[in-house]
């Protein structure tokens, strides 16, 4: 029998939590003590304390949004912005504390990285407690480690790239995430290296009224190709946690990069997250994105072209619940000849949730010859939800061939009989034909995460009938 | 300089996008209006156009100007039950360049009619224009909307349409808007009634520096509504338009189709095209749908011309006019259609 409504839905898998120990929690807030607190706590050089302190000043001029989901809730008076788990990082499973490695087994992350992971890195609040990557990887120049390490041990790379891709200035939140940013990942693939098995960083928040911060920079070089893959989660509180992580991704000259990510967050965070890659000449990046949860989620990964004949694609999916706002999209600039980029979002709605799809397609003076397709699709599964679509597309030379196409409505009753003729029932219909709907975007998901996006999808759905 | 932002979107979406709003010098506002006496009008009412109040329109100042110092305040009232023209023509010249008029059209129940309203200006003239036309579209209503702007490229044309269409009413709107050197149109309809329906057609046509900014705005509130918004457009020279089509699905809309294709044919590598086609939905039963494309003129089909003994620019017209023949042809009455492709030869 299904259940009634989404909040008896077993969310065990990713609600579970552990009691709110720590080895150090800074005092709630946002000032310059704090900031040098942080600074300190995490033995910043003296170029990353001044960092932190610009951009907090820069995030003190900035204002809140003046678009999307009312984020007013935000208090970043009840936030802390740093937590220091019990334990230092480990390379071996074994020397992680038994509360921590727990909620990684029950993620599934050490089996995922034994059967089909070339490396993996897990957060655990603010500091990655646990990185890895196999021994060939290491031998080929990869480097695949925490944000703190590649601070202090490949210093010049990431003074070259860090927040060069989100400039600090970029809107409040990238400043706010500049100033107070902990853990993430740095991935370095050295020229023509090719790493055919994903790369996996996975970020856990289980610390109350907190926020987390990770910083990833990728730079995949000349050549080199890469899969890396983000997941995240956190168990629910009944007040606000708070997720400004940041991306900053260099795919080089004739490089690929993929970067998948399964979003999951409990429905009390606002996801406030920022994405970028810089797209050199010939190369390609390629975005595979799925969002289940979040109570507010404003996530726009961007892609600039900035090479002649780069490409970009981006193939995402947002499934908003009840008490959900999902404001998610894409943003594309294209800045060289010859450029091209493919866009296929799809969201769906259910019990009251919300999902807006908002994007910028730019098609910039030099970028003669270029090409843009979008295709948006959403589907409403019920008649107190909320879908809204607000993509802009700027053309700005005449050498372009631009597309933009975009469906909204429900699931065809039709289609629901013609199942249910089958013997199928109503609620396995519908799950059915949601699957379809979704199946472009699990298709580009490794295996192990498809499945899991189908869980997800079926989880939710469960509720959505009777 | 006083510069006012005007012609909201009615949702936001990022500052940097620039689409927004757009920005004009608010002292226009401020001035004496003269008087306007170059009009001509076919089918008026003696009646007194209503008070109002405006759910959008293109901003406080520009709809303030009209309540409070309007210089033609024009009503029709459509009570055939045939089909019948009716016509309000602006011309503008030097003794008569600032206009702003109040147009009221009230269709009564089950009735038709055709109206025609034309701004065209004197070659050499500045003029400024600030206009409003509201439409009442009583149950069963079928009314045809022509609203031609042929103002030359010195001038400022400001346009708020409002519209409210009842129970199986049907208004079918023609745009044609190529004069001033900055064109601002906010288009509303609300489409109250189960069945009601709103058709547009709109055509732009920019060259030299000419900046359009369109904000169409339909709300589905009925029943079986529909709403179809077509905007086809060319732009030359260094040319800019924002073209922002919203169509609501208001919660209760149950079968409501929507609709919303824009395109933009690029001239030259100067012109500046941004479209920003919304959807927002509030109800599951409807449907849907916008599309949205921006590119130059098709090379296969410049060179068929072409081969056939065209040169460039006569090849480009001929495309110009083949993508605006439908909306061109729709129109019934043949010298408004001959001014338009006389207008399309002479911007290009």
């Amino acid at each position: 029998m299904s259940k009634s409504n989404i909040e008896e839905i077993n969310r065990n898998i990713y609600d579970f939590k552990n009691k709110d120990e720590y080895d150090y929690k800074i005092k709630k807030g946002l000032t310059r003590e704090i900031i040098e607190e942080i600074s300190k706590q995490k033995g910043d050089p003296d170029w990353m304390r001044e960092f932190r302190l610009k951009a907090l000043e820069t995030y003190n001029k900035l204002e809140l949004p003046t678009w999307g989901p009312d984020i007013s809730e935000l208090n970043m008076d009840e936030i802390a912005t740093y937590v220091r788990p019990k334990t230092n990082i480990s390379s071996s499973w074994d020397d992680v504390p038994d509360d921590i490695k727990d909620t990684f087994d029950r993620l599934g992350i050490p089996e995922a990285e034994k059967t089909s992971l070339a490396g993996v890195g897990a957060q655990y609040d603010s500091e990655v407690v646990y990185h890895s990557m196999k021994e060939e990887l290491i031998k080929q120049g990869v480097v695949y480690t925490d944000m703190e390490t590649a601070v202090r041990e490949y210093p010049d790379l990431v003074k070259d790239h860090f927040m060069k891709c989100v400039p600090v200035a970029d809107h409040k939140f990238a400043a706010l995430h500049g100033a107070v940013w902990s853990g993430g990942s740095f991935v370095y693939v050295p020229k023509e290296v090719k790493v055919d098995i994903p790369l996996q960083s996975y970020f856990r928040l289980n610390s109350p009224e907190s926020g987390q911060f990770e910083h990833t920079l990728i730079i995949v070089d000349e050549g080199a190709s890469l899969h890396f893959i983000e997941g995240c989660s956190a168990p629910k509180y009944n007040k606000v946690n708070l997720h400004a992580g940041c991306v900053e991704l260099f795919v080089k000259d004739n490089a690929y990069l993929r970067y998948s990510t399964i979003e999951n967050w409990s429905k009390n965070m606002l996801n406030l997250n920022t994405k970028k890659a810089i797209v050199g000449k010939n190369a390609q990046m390629d975005w595979v994105s799925g969002s289940f949860g979040s109570k507010i989620s404003m996530l726009y990964p961007m892609s600039i072209l900035n090479g002649e004949g780069a490409k970009t694609e981006y193939t995402g999916i947002s499934f908003a619940g009840a008490g959900q706002n999902l404001d998610n999209g894409f943003k594309v600039v294209h800045n060289k000849a010859n450029t091209s980029s493919v866009v296929n979002a799809k969201s769906i709605s259910k019990n009251g949730g919300k999902c807006t799809y908002r994007s910028l397609v730019r098609i910039g003076e030099n970028a003669k010859n270029s090409k843009s397709s979008v295709s948006c699709e959403s589907l409403m599964l019920d008649d107190f939800s909320i879908s809204d679509t607000i993509p802009v597309n700027d053309v700005r030379n005449d050498d372009v061939e631009i597309s933009h196409e975009a469906k909204i409505g429900k699931i065809s009753d039709k289609t629901i009989f013609y199942l249910m003729s089958r013997g199928i029932s109503e609620e396995d219909a519908k799950a059915m034909i949601v699957r379809g709907f979704a199946y472009p975007i699990s298709k580009e998901l490794p295996v192990e995460y498809a499945v899991e996006m189908n869980n997800l999808i079926n989880m939710e759905l469960e509720g959505s009938i009777g | 300089m006083n510069n006012i932002k005007i012609n909201e979107t009615p949702v936001r979406t990022s500052r940097n996008f620039r689409i927004n709003n757009i920005e004009i010098d608010g002292t226009s506002f401020d001035s004496e209006i003269g008087e306007f006496n170059n009009v001509s009008l076919v089918g008026n009412s003696e009646a007194e156009v209503s008070d109002f109040d405006l759910t959008f329109g293109l901003g406080e100042l520009p709809i303030n100007q009209i309540k409070k110092n309007a210089n033609q305040k024009i009503r029709f009232d459509i009570k055939n039950k045939t089909d019948k023209d009716y016509k309000a023509f602006f011309e503008f010249d030097k003794d008569n360049f600032s206009l702003v008029d109040n147009i009221e059209i009230v269709a009564d129940e089950e009735t038709k009619g055709t109206v025609i309203i034309k701004y065209n200006s004197d070659s050499k003239i500045a003029a400024f224009h600030n206009g409003l036309i509201r439409v009442n579209a009583k149950s069963g209503s079928k009314i045809k909307i022509i609203i031609v702007n042929l103002l030359n490229n010195l001038s400022i044309n400001l346009l708020s349409i409002d519209n409210c269409i009842e129970e199986n009413a049907n208004i079918c709107y023609s745009i044609i808007d190529f004069g001033g050197k900055m064109s601002i149109t906010n288009y509303y309809s609300n489409l109250i009634g189960d069945l009601s329906e709103n058709r547009i057609n709109t055509l732009y046509l920019g060259s030299e520096n000419q900046r359009f900014d369109l904000n169409y705005i339909g709300e589905l509130r009925g029943k079986n509504s529909k709403i179809n918004i077509d905007v086809q457009g060319a732009l030359g020279g260094e040319a800019k338009k924002n073209f922002k089509g919203t169509i609501d699905f208001k919660k209760g809309c149950k079968k409501a189709i929507g609709s919303e294709n824009e395109n933009c044919l690029l001239l030259t590598d100067k012109a500046k095209s941004i479209a920003l086609p919304m959807l927002l939905c509030s109800e599951e039963d409807v449907e849907g749908e916008h599309s949205s494309s921006a590119g130059k003129a098709d090379n296969k089909e410049l060179f068929y011309i072409m081969s056939r003994g065209f040169s460039l620019k006569e090849a480009m017209k001929l495309l110009v006019r083949a993508k605006f023949n439908k909306t061109i042809e729709s129109i019934k009455n043949e010298e408004i259609r001959e001014e338009i492709i006389g207008e399309i030869e002479k911007r290009l």
